[in-house]
């Protein structure tokens, strides 16, 4: 079952159109990843499902409820959230007001304490380090109080927007055992954005290739990596 | 962040602030204008920070909601002058009539400004105010370029004697009042989901949106409360104090200016900031002016420099950090 349907989505900034009808599905409890090079707009896309950006035309479709002019704040409730690019925290806060934070909607608030638990679980880093400032945290530990912050939302899909950029090659594998784990352990479906497309197809369970605001190709992560063709046009592994 | 003993001790400090204010003018009468100086920029600091220190956007045409205020209660004075037996009702509305008018002006500048994001927000906030000042010397509303003069008016609603005691001393503790209720707002902003949404897309937007924050509902709350209590300090320090009100003094964009500066200067976001940043700005004001007159702005403007380099988070601000982990840090926020 699709958890979420995009059709001929169109948005963008201003009179710069940047989506161009692309469409794609994601399967509940599934990795779909949303593979392509810099400035085709799979960030948009992201925001735009999310309701950050306004959509100009198509539909979003979120646990089969149109939700393509719903505000993010309602979303939110309706268990979707993202990650977005580059370490999004709140800089003044502690590692555990950052996480609280998380837990702004009502509905989160109520599993406050077993979404902790979770986290802690995932992240035993950030309950050692929970008074420290979260802007003084290493680059790899602010990516985790960003993900840790978006699982306090209570989400059941959750979409990551480049989630091991500017991270140790070490530090990239924990990322995507994190992913994998948020998939097979806590049931979450992911949308995942990546730059790193050998990891990214390991990971999924389907892929989408995007170029110039367009799905150019889809398929199992095993035809596309047997695609020579679609290697060397999008994504040069 | 949960509830806990203590929370509202923060309010002791700020408090003392502006009782020893009017203490200390009632003390040394000879300095009563001192204090009322220094009142008014404490309490129009108290009022910005609501929205520059809460929000981190920078509204550069702030002054006109203060210029607004004025004209709320200058119209209600000069209007309501010849119904019989008005007496204090005539204060009472034109407060309300200034509230209500920068709140509905706050209003409408938001629903547009506040769609935009940080420095563009800034720009679009510059055109406000002086296109507020043309709108009424060109279109002739609430007497044009003429502005208003009501002094005549407030001795007919409240008698000579009142009268002169109305703008000569209570106009000043009005605004002690009003600066004091503006902190209390803001704590209690800090302390509640209010604060902590405004927090969070200070320190990061993007980050406040992803998690479920509504973003836009809270700037407007935070605007439209700074807007409401600088409508009541224009009705107070300036329409009751003066007696007159004309455009080009209404909407002088220096205020603004000195706005963003007392805020900076005490510390953007704080409680306690826009107090001290209000004394230290009204002091040195004071005290240049005597020690060489004429050339105190040529002097304040490197001071502060020096000031906003060394201590980027304001004086406050950077006290927060020296007490954190200490008994003080309930009462310096």
């Amino acid at each position: 079952m699709a958890m979420l349907k995009v059709e001929n989505l169109e948005s963008g900034y201003g009179s710069m159109q940047v989506l161009w009808q692309p469409s794609l599905e994601v399967e509940k409890g599934s990795i779909t990843s949303l593979l392509g090079p810099n400035g085709v707009g799979k960030s948009t896309l992201l925001l735009t499902v999310l309701g950050v950006v306004a959509p100009s035309g198509g539909k979003i479709t979120y646990e089969d409820l149109d939700v393509t002019r719903m505000p993010s704040h309602d979303k939110v409730d309706l268990g979707l959230t993202l990650v977005p690019e580059g370490k999004h925290l709140f800089p003044s806060m502690t590692v555990h007001e950052n996480l609280l934070m998380g837990a702004y909607r009502k509905e989160a608030r109520r599993h406050r304490e077993e979404s902790l638990e979770l986290v802690h679980a995932l992240f035993p880093i950030l309950k050692e380090r929970e008074k420290q400032v979260a802007g003084s945290l290493s680059g790899g530990q602010q990516q985790m109080v960003t993900i840790a912050r978006a699982l306090m939302t209570k989400p059941k899909m959750i979409m990551m927007d480049e989630p091991s950029q500017g991270l140790a090659p070490k530090l990239v594998g924990e990322v995507f055992e994190t992913i994998e784990k948020l998939k097979e352990e806590v049931g979450l479906t992911i949308l995942l954005v990546e730059q790193n497309a050998a990891a990214s197809l390991d990971a999924a369970d389907y892929v989408y290739i995007m170029h110039e605001g367009r799905i150019k190709a889809e398929g199992k992560p095993e035809e596309i990596k047997g695609s020579s063709e679609i290697r060397e046009a999008y994504l040069g592994v | 962040m949960s509830a806990r003993p203590g929370k509202y001790l923060a309010l002791i400090p700020v408090l003392a602030a502006y009782l020893g204010m009017f203490v200390f003018g009632r003390v040394q009468p000879d300095m009563w204008q001192l204090v009322a100086m220094l009142a008014f920029y404490c309490c129009l600091g108290q009022a910005f920070n609501l929205f520059l220190g809460m929000t981190g956007y920078v509204d550069f045409g702030y002054v006109a909601f203060v210029g607004v205020g004025t004209y709320g209660m200058a119209l209600t004075l000069s209007r309501l002058s010849g119904v019989e037996g008005i007496g204090f009702g005539a204060l009472v509305i034109g407060l309300l009539a200034a509230a209500g008018m920068s709140a509905m002006l706050s209003i409408a500048v938001g629903a547009v400004a506040l769609r935009l994001r940080g420095a563009y927000f800034a720009i679009a906030t510059i055109g406000v105010n002086e296109g507020f000042r043309y709108f009424i010397e060109g279109a002739r509303i609430w007497n044009g370029s003429e502005g208003i003069i009501f002094s005549k008016d407030l001795r007919a609603i409240f008698g000579r004697e009142t009268a002169i005691a109305l703008s000569t001393f209570w106009a000043d503790v009005f605004v002690i009042v009003i600066g004091a209720s503006a902190a209390v707002v803001t704590l209690i902003y800090m302390r509640s989901k209010i604060g902590f949404a405004l927090t969070a897309l200070r320190e990061d937007e993007d980050a406040a949106k992803v998690i479920g924050i509504f973003v836009t509902k809270y700037k407007i709350i935070a605007f439209i409360t700074s807007a409401v209590f600088a409508g009541l300090l224009g009705a107070t320090a300036w329409a009751l104090k003066l007696t007159y009100v004309y455009p080009p003094d209404a909407f002088e964009i220096h205020y603004t200016v000195e706005a963003i500066i007392i805020v900076m200067l005490g510390g953007a976001g704080t409680l306690l900031g826009p107090v001290v940043g209000g004394l230290l700005y009204g002091l040195s004001k004071y005290w240049l002016a005597i020690i060489l007159p004429g050339f105190q702005l040529l002097i304040f403007a490197p001071i502060i420099l020096v000031i906003i380099v060394a201590f980027p988070e304001g004086t406050v601000g950077y006290l927060k950090k020296k007490v954190r982990g200490t008994a003080l840090e309930r009462y310096i926020v």
